[in-house]
């Protein structure tokens, strides 16, 4: 049991090494200039420095906060608006077409209203977030309340559930697995929202340390500032599956 | 046993509509049921038998004739009137406990934990209680669905195909299973099933019905020697007497039937 679990860390690990590898062969063996591609070394001092100077912490938990506030609206909001679109057939009717159409435009082309209505402050980075990360929560959400199966609706409706019964006994512990996607999906997002808002007007966080060092030349700093984003969301990838894990014990015993 | 008509149904027809054409699934049924009898249905696949244990227990609603449960004109689903159906329904994210307890309303806990304990007791699933169904075979979850269907101490059970999914053997063993639990708590049951030994088995009736529309085509009493001894001759006449009403209309299938039987 304990030997399957590392093999499974080591098959995780094969591709990181493998871009390691190719890093260290195209900078240490070609003649890539360092504000192309800097080496590891480079870029693990600059790491270093980064932290040293506190810049870096300062940084990350700047767009941490923001993705944190947008994230967890857009959750509260999203499984909301997916639950009563998901369970209400009428409610359906009446927004999703809606719903659909702003999905397909890109969060981008929201900034410039976002900025005009919100201005360059917190408010318009978190709305960002927020649109962002709704779509993909309630629309798995709502797919996972309509896949319910009849029949459990119908023993329900058997023992005369109220319909809130009904939603916290049956819709809602069906829908979980797909609710746990479309956050893992939104959280994703969300970074990439972060980073689009302080790209565009910010003179804080992540994003902004981003572009700033690319006007700079600083390819090291952008480097590292992608690899901690990276990291940071592989984690709280593993927290949300961990509290999932722990709300839905039935899978569990399922993959026994 | 009393005299007590517990289900009375009369003239009920029943209408879909499918593509814009409305077709009848049922038509005229008159029926009677006594309180504490067991009654079982057989009829093909598609002939109705389960959208009139629908109708019983109020999960689905008709237009013509009346059905009543206690003397009451059924309005909709209650607490009297118990349901298990084939796929056992029970929900895979509650433990066994909570899936029996399900139906059980307005009680404290300790009472329905009582409730609980005694049912899974009934159905031999003692020890079970934390578990969850996945982790159960077919014939333990059936067991489980029936312990929730009579948890909420309901007069009338129906039991919609419950052992169709199971093997021939669970089978037969559930079949002894529930004329014991009938026997013990004194509910009413109607089984709906297409397996002919089994209607003949359990029921001090069959209500034999024809497909499209459903029509109940013959009821038939049965002794309960003779219908509780599989070889009997008995036994045997019931099943060719039911095989004939299937395969009247074909002689070659009923040539089928009497070397099967």
């Amino acid at each position: 049991m304990k030997t399957k679990k590392i093999g499974i860390i080591v098959l995780g690990l094969i591709l990181p090494a493998a871009i390691l590898l190719l890093w260290y062969f195209s900078t240490n063996f070609t003649s890539t200039p360092e504000s192309i591609l800097p080496r590891i070394s480079t870029v693990g001092r600059k790491f270093r420095e980064m932290i040293q100077t506190g810049q870096l912490q300062e940084d990350l938990g700047i767009s941490l906060g923001r993705v944190l506030k947008g994230f967890v609206l857009a959750a509260l909001f999203g499984i909301l608006v997916g639950s009563i679109v998901g369970m209400s057939e009428t409610a359906k009717r009446i927004c999703l077409p809606t719903i659909t159409a702003i999905r397909q435009i890109p969060i981008i082309a929201w900034v410039p209203l976002i900025i005009l209505w919100c201005g360059i402050g917190e408010a318009s980075k978190v709305v960002i977030i927020v649109m962002a990360a709704f779509f993909p929560i309630m629309v798995n959400t709502m797919s996972g309340m309509i896949e319910t199966p009849k029949g459990y609706v119908e023993v329900a409706k058997l023992y005369k559930l109220s319909r809130l019964k009904t939603f916290t006994k049956v819709y809602l512990p069906h829908a979980l697995p797909n609710i746990l996607v479309g956050l893992k999906l939104g959280l994703g997002v969300s970074w990439m929202a972060v980073v689009a808002a302080e790209l565009i007007a910010s003179l804080s966080g992540i994003g902004y340390r981003m572009s700033n060092a690319r006007s700079l030349m600083q390819s090291d700093t952008v480097i590292v500032c992608m690899l901690v984003i990276g990291v940071v969301g592989i984690i709280m990838d593993k927290l949300i599956s961990i509290v999932f894990s722990l709300l839905t014990p039935w899978q569990k015993s399922n993959n026994k | 046993m009393s005299n007590n008509e517990i289900v009375k149904v009369k003239h009920l027809n029943k209408e879909y509509v499918a593509d814009g054409k409305p077709f009848l699934v049922l038509k005229d049924i008159d029926l009677t049921i006594k309180e504490g009898e067991f009654v079982t249905i057989v009829g093909h696949s598609g002939c109705g038998k389960s959208t009139l244990l629908k109708i019983i227990c109020g999960l689905v609603d008709y237009s013509d004739g009346t059905v009543e449960r206690n003397g009451e004109k059924v309005k909709g689903p209650s607490p009297n009137c118990g349901m298990v159906f084939q796929d056992h329904r029970l929900l895979p994210w509650l433990k066994i406990k909570d899936n029996v307890g399900f139906g059980i309303k307005d009680l404290p806990k300790d009472q329905r934990d009582k409730l609980v304990r005694e049912h899974l007791e009934l159905v031999g699933l003692k020890g079970f209680e934390n578990s969850y169904p996945s982790q159960l075979s077919g014939g333990m979850s059936q067991r489980a669905a029936i312990a929730r269907g009579l948890a909420s101490d309901p007069k009338i059970l129906l039991l919609d195909e419950p052992f169709g999914a199971l093997d021939a053997l669970t089978r037969i063993q559930m079949q002894r299973e529930i004329l014991r639990i009938q026997k013990e708590k004194g509910t009413t049951m109607i089984m709906v099933t297409h397996d002919i030994d089994e209607a003949i088995f359990l029921g001090e009736r069959i209500i034999v019905m024809s497909a499209r529309p459903g029509e109940i085509k013959d009821i038939i009493t049965t002794d309960k020697f003779s219908r509780r001894n599989r070889g009997s001759a008995d036994f045997a006449a019931y099943k060719r007497k039911i095989y004939n009403f299937f395969f009247e209309d074909s002689a070659e299938l009923l040539e089928e039937a009497e070397f099967v039987i």
